[in-house]
């Protein structure tokens, strides 16, 4: 799915805004629910559909599965972009 | 974080938070209604230069606008004296400017600290006191309000960031605590170190104490153009370096920390950030903590696989027992403990089932011990009596390993490896499910095993032969989707090959 087309989404759009501003973290759906104020079942499948676009990566174990940022630069660089049209509208 | 652009002092924050602060504003609004005109100023410092005074109070004072240099020098003066009173004795100071205005300056204060000053220059008559105590204890809320608001703000920029680095501290020990296999863990220790250093490069080197070097055992690699893994030997390079002293050695674009327990074990090494900045403090913070976490779990993987070392040396030993009575009867086959093993890594069975197979598939006839040689070697039909002594063999496995706590998880394989998926076998006439899916993978290699290896009350099958036999039982006396998984390991050409080996001593 094209990045703009995928932040459409709020949760989705909070889970990048959060990844982008913190990119050394890792973390479970639980945190990531906790960063963002939502609910932890709909950001775990907002993670799972984030990891599928290519914006997130999955680290899994047999006890948990934690998430982190892409290291694709040209990603990274768009989602700056979206970013910072957000902000200054 | 490592931005050298220097930070507004808190004075200062507040002053700017209250300059904006719509409450003040109000303020202002409801005072200056009961004194109009007034003219409003703010003064950042506690004891400002006549310049500063005239650029805040200029801009709203029309007398002042107006005033020729003598006079204006001498309104600002006049101001600056007040300003110092206020900021003196930390109560409203009024005056009356050299133009006939009156005003007032209050003293921006919590406690002895003067974060600035609050002016208003108003009409020819002077406010009534009451009108400037209500706005003295009105300002002093507001100020404890923005302080308030300030102390907040401030609290949530610096925990935010340590609870978040605390949260991924927390994920990544999760994470790697979650395997006891090293080949599994020291990769996914490198995957991390690369995530949370936004690196492009980690090695993970363990000591090879007797040769005092360190020997590479993980390695992941990003860049296009890959270094090769190599030894090194303590005291050379970052690596050797960081294992000689016992701490991190730190350049531009790499990271050394060594793995420290009770002494060092290894180190792990980040090179080039992807953002191509130099490795920083924090990082090395960062960076020793994951080791500290990493340690625990190659330690708990090391020492797993040293029991487990020392339960197969067990095992293997009550096997060279039990087969001292009948040679190559309890001595498995490398390929069978392959076919089974692999069996159940493509059933996704944990690492605890799989071991526990692994056991089973040694010690499945260990029972056997117990029922008479003529028997066992009898190459006739057996009588119904001798079929009910052989029917007891599994049982009397599970006696036999019952004191072995480390094969507890094997028993349930041992004890009905020989049930059928329809429910015709025995010892309890299970089916289907009910039988443990370690026995079902057990069933199936067992009687192929038997097929293809020579015994007393059979003739020896081809390998093809066998499996023909197993597919033609699949359904009843096998679960036919571990058959179809059998089918599928044993095409497989390595094990094709291991077994012909073994077998038949070519491959």
């Amino acid at each position: 799915m094209e990045i703009a087309k995928l932040l459409a989404s709020k949760i989705r759009r909070k889970i990048v805004a959060f990844f982008h501003e913190n990119q050394a973290s890792i973390d479970t759906p639980r945190g990531v629910a906790t960063w963002i104020g939502e609910d932890r079942s709909k950001v775990k499948k907002a993670l799972e559909e984030l990891v599928d676009a290519g914006v997130l990566i999955a680290h899994r174990s047999s006890s948990t599965s934690g998430y982190s940022y892409t290291r694709n630069p040209r990603i990274i660089s768009k989602i700056s972009e979206i970013i910072d049209e957000s902000s200054t509208a | 974080m490592h931005d050298q652009k220097k930070e507004p002092t808190y004075e200062k924050e507040l002053f700017e938070r209250l300059k904006k602060s719509a409450s003040l504003k109000r303020e202002e609004e409801c005072i200056g209604s009961m004194i109009k005109p007034v003219h409003w100023w703010m003064i950042e410092h506690i004891n400002p230069k006549t310049a500063e005074i005239s650029e805040a109070i200029a801009c709203s004072c029309p007398h002042l606008k107006r005033s020729d240099t003598a006079k204006k020098g001498r309104c600002l003066k006049e101001i600056h004296r007040v300003i110092r009173k206020a900021a003196d004795t930390k109560t409203l100071t009024r005056f009356e400017c050299k133009e006939g205005l009156h005003g007032f300056v209050y003293p921006i204060a919590q406690g002895d600290k003067i974060y600035g000053h609050i002016g208003a220059c108003y009409r020819k008559r002077e406010a009534y006191p009451q009108i400037l105590d209500i706005f003295s204890a009105f300002t002093d809320t507001i100020v404890r309000e923005a302080q308030k608001e300030l102390e907040l703000s401030k609290l949530y920029e610096t925990i935010r960031p340590r609870a978040i680095a605390l949260s991924t501290v927390h994920t990544v020990h999760r994470l790697i605590s979650s395997t006891l296999d090293l080949n599994e863990l020291l990769p996914r220790v490198a995957r991390l170190s690369l995530q949370i250093m936004r690196a492009n490069r980690c090695s993970i080197k363990l000591m090879d104490a007797k040769r005092k070097t360190l020997l590479p055992k993980a390695t992941v690699d990003l860049r296009e153009k890959k270094s090769r893994l190599k030894k090194v030997k303590i005291g050379m390079w970052a690596p050797g370096k960081a294992v000689k002293y016992g701490r991190p050695v730190r350049g531009d674009d790499y990271l050394a920390t060594p793995l420290i327990d009770e002494d060092v074990i290894g180190v792990i090494t980040i090179y080039d950030k992807i953002d191509k900045k130099p490795f920083t403090a924090f990082d090395q913070e960062i960076m020793s903590t994951l080791a500290e976490q990493a340690v625990i779990a190659i330690k708990n993987a090391q020492l797993y696989k040293e029991q487990e070392r020392l339960t197969m040396g067990g095992i293997r030993s009550l096997a060279t027992i039990l087969d001292t009575r009948a040679p190559h009867a309890y001595i498995a086959r490398a390929s069978f403990l392959k076919i089974a093993v692999t069996m159940a890594q493509e059933m996704r069975l944990n690492l605890t089932e799989v071991k526990s197979l692994e056991y089973a598939a040694i010690l499945h006839d260990a029972g056997e011990i117990l029922i008479p040689d003529e028997i066992l070697a009898k190459p006739t039909k057996l009588t119904e009596e001798e079929y009910e002594m052989v029917k007891r063999h599994p049982a009397a496995g599970v006696e036999i390993i019952k004191h072995m706590k480390a094969l507890r998880s094997a028993t349930p394989i041992i004890l009905y490896h020989h049930e059928n998926y329809d429910g015709t076998g025995y010892p309890k006439g299970l089916k289907m499910d009910q039988i443990p899916v370690g026995a079902r993978i057990m069933a199936i290699v067992s009687a192929f095993e038997s097929m293809i290896t020579k015994k007393p009350y059979r003739t020896v099958k081809s390998i093809d032969e066998s499996l023909e036999e197993i597919k033609k039982n699949s359904g009843s006396q096998f679960d036919p989707k571990l058959v179809d998984v059998f089918m599928r390991v044993v095409a497989r050409k390595d094990i094709r090959s291991m077994l012909e080996k073994e077998l038949y001593g070519n491959s």
